[in-house]
């Protein structure tokens, strides 16, 4: 009968694995030569097979050797943060980094298990917008959009 | 003396008033983001990066180098005086240091740590001046095998002296190699996994990759698992310099810890984490007190420190003379010379010697600004360990945003981040640590054009990497090192030490 003794491994052994398969199914298009001659897929291909092997080691200790348990997954800070910083990637070209940074910032406060205070969250993310401004507009000459288009 | 020529050379170079300036703000925004709990010098490095990318390339580095400086004594002062280290390197610290900081000694503990510190970058200063020409002419006799191996031994080394799961870690380095390979094939001209995506020609871009793993990573485990209240201590910091007796103790243990850091620095695979540790392995078994350890003993906190400020140093000698990362800090360093245009190597020694030199000098200013700058700051480092979190992450959130938006303007990059935010906190739940991630990263595409070049020169004959003299060696040592870790004794010996933390 198997018994998972360690999760955490078994999650792991099973990522590299996968990762493993795609580096051997994509690269397959590459032409791989050989020693001599390598081509683009060699190495490539060469490396994903050994994370494969390493992968299907781990999984098997999974079964074998004691480890700890995994940690819940508690999905909100980071579908929160997620969607923070997909807001800030799409939206700064159109509006400009003060309003996308404000955004960001006013998202961002939602992803932690706390109740929020809606007046401090808009005071510190304006503070907080207008510090980034002066750092890296101002500071750092990085040009960026400041308001949106016109 | 060809040595003090150079340095002169170099003090010349770093000694420019816009240098200094640079050097002082890393080292201060280094302190500052390094002080805050659970930041470490890596993702304090990768945070402040694309800050020193609008640099001239001297600038940059010394700037980075402050970061860096500033990080890991950032780290230290949160270990003494919260009780939480930043990162590894701290974990010994946090012993004593934050047991004399509840007896009341916070300040001398803090004042050891960083003159210790500084007399310890003095040293691997003058370390580095003398070892780097010398090393950097054994690197030109390197051929493509040599490197190779060189790398394999290095990334075997680094795995070993991670902690967790030396399979996991090996894995990761893998996974590493192989993401460093996306992109084009510069001997081949194919692109590489690209899915016809026109951000990923050039490879993965190193920025939003480090962000993601460790920036954004760190800040949603603290949100999912709030760390618990911590006693900081409120001791009046005036009490700052180290009684006579204190002093007595403390020197000669800074002294060793300066030895002990200088040489694990250079080795693959070595740096801050092992030397501090070494160091403190070493104060315990020569102290003549031994009942005051784990009570706040002033040479548990002399000589780590001094030992992880020396490794600091003498860890750039690889980097800058072979044009390898021994750890994952320096492929961070190593990963921002790339980004200003500068290939690290021996070459750099001879073609842009102001630059090579230029760094050294810079290291010495960088620590000798940490003394002036943190001992009168500390009060203001204190404050901001009671900075609320729910401040803080937004903040840094926004930071990483708008860093990686000021090097590239391209919408890929923010998809970048989050695809690497999201694999970080896959690989953080399945226990995997990310930083051999980065090292194999980095070393990917130059691990596949020695070997590559090698083949070629052997005409595919592997035996090629046993001919050669060097290459044999170090293959040797990496073969070594991996049977004293599968033997049973040694292997119980690591999870020994790695449980102090």
């Amino acid at each position: 009968m198997l018994k998972v003794r360690s999760p955490q491994d078994l999650g792991a052994g099973v990522l590299f694995v996968l990762i493993g398969l795609a580096g051997v199914y994509f690269g397959q298009d590459l032409a791989f030569g050989s020693a001599r001659r390598m081509g683009p897929g060699y190495f490539p291909v060469i490396i994903s097979y050994m994370i494969i092997c390493m992968g299907l080691i781990v999984t098997v200790r999974a079964f074998r050797v004691d480890g700890p348990a995994m940690e819940k997954f508690r999905l909100r800070p980071i579908l929160m943060l997620v969607l923070a910083l997909a807001a800030f990637g799409f939206l700064i070209a159109q509006l400009g980094v003060i309003i996308s940074s404000f955004l960001m910032v006013g998202i961002a406060a939602y992803a932690r298990y706390e109740k929020v205070n809606i007046v401090e969250t808009i005071v510190f993310a304006t503070a907080v917008s207008a510090f980034m401004v002066l750092v890296f507009v101002y500071g750092l000459n990085q040009p960026m959009p400041l308001w949106w288009k016109s | 003396m060809e040595v003090i020529e150079h340095l002169a050379t170099g003090f010349v170079a770093a000694a420019s008033l816009q240098n200094l300036l640079f050097c002082l703000i890393g080292v201060f925004l280094g302190t500052l983001i390094g002080v805050l709990p659970g930041i470490g010098p890596i993702p304090t490095l990768a945070l402040l990066l694309p800050v020193t990318f609008g640099l001239d390339p001297l600038t940059g580095l010394i700037m980075l180098a402050g970061i860096y400086y500033g990080a890991q004594y950032g780290g230290s002062t949160t270990s003494i005086l919260v009780n939480m280290p930043g990162e590894a390197s701290s974990v010994v610290t946090c012993i004593e240091g934050h047991q004399m900081a509840k007896r009341g000694r916070a300040g001398a503990a803090l004042a050891t740590a960083a003159c210790g510190s500084f007399f310890a970058g003095c040293v691997g200063t003058i370390f580095i001046a003398a070892f780097g020409p010398p090393l950097a002419a054994i690197a030109q006799q390197f051929t493509s095998p040599d490197y190779f191996s060189l790398m394999v031994l290095g990334l075997v080394m680094a795995v070993v002296l991670a902690h967790g799961s030396v399979l996991k870690a090996i894995t990761m380095v893998l996974v590493g190699l192989l993401l460093g390979l996306v992109g084009t094939d510069l001997a081949t001209g194919h692109t590489r996994y690209t899915f016809g995506i026109g951000g990923l020609w050039e490879g993965i871009d190193f920025l939003p990759l480090v962000l993601g793993l460790f920036g954004i990573v760190e800040i949603i485990r603290n949100l999912e698992n709030p760390p618990p209240a911590r006693d900081t201590i409120s001791t009046r910091l005036r009490d700052l310099w180290p009684t006579k007796e204190e002093f007595r103790l403390a020197w000669p243990a800074a002294l060793r810890g300066t030895g002990i850091g200088s040489i694990l620095g250079i080795l693959p695979g070595g740096g801050a984490v092992l030397a501090s540790f070494a160091s403190y392995t070493v104060e315990k078994k020569l102290t003549k007190r031994p009942h005051v350890f784990g009570n706040g003993a002033i040479e548990g906190v002399a000589g780590p420190e001094s030992a992880n400020n020396a490794a600091a140093q003498t860890s750039f000698i690889p980097l800058l003379t072979l044009g390898i990362p021994s750890n994952p800090v320096m492929a961070i360093m190593m990963g921002a010379m790339i980004i200003q245009g500068i290939q690290p190597g021996s070459a750099v020694m001879t073609a842009r010697p102001e630059l090579f030199w230029g760094m050294i000098a810079s290291m010495w200013i960088g620590n000798l600004m940490l003394v002036i700058l943190n001992l009168p700051l500390l009060g203001i480092w204190v404050r901001l360990l009671s900075v609320p979190y729910r401040f803080l992450y937004p903040a840094i959130l926004l930071f990483c945003a708008v860093g990686v938006y000021s090097t590239s303007t391209e919408p890929f990059m923010m998809v970048l981040l989050i695809v690497f935010t999201v694999f970080g906190y896959i690989l953080f739940k399945f226990g995997c640590e990310p930083a051999p991630l980065v090292l194999g990263f980095i070393l990917g595409p130059l691990m596949e054009q020695n070997l590559r070049r090698s083949m070629q020169l052997s005409r595919g004959d592997p035996m090629i990497f046993f001919d050669r003299p060097i290459s044999l060696t170090l293959l040797i040592l990496a073969a070594l090192v991996i049977l004293l870790v599968i033997s049973p004794q040694l292997r119980r010996k690591r999870e020994e030490a790695f449980q102090e933390e």
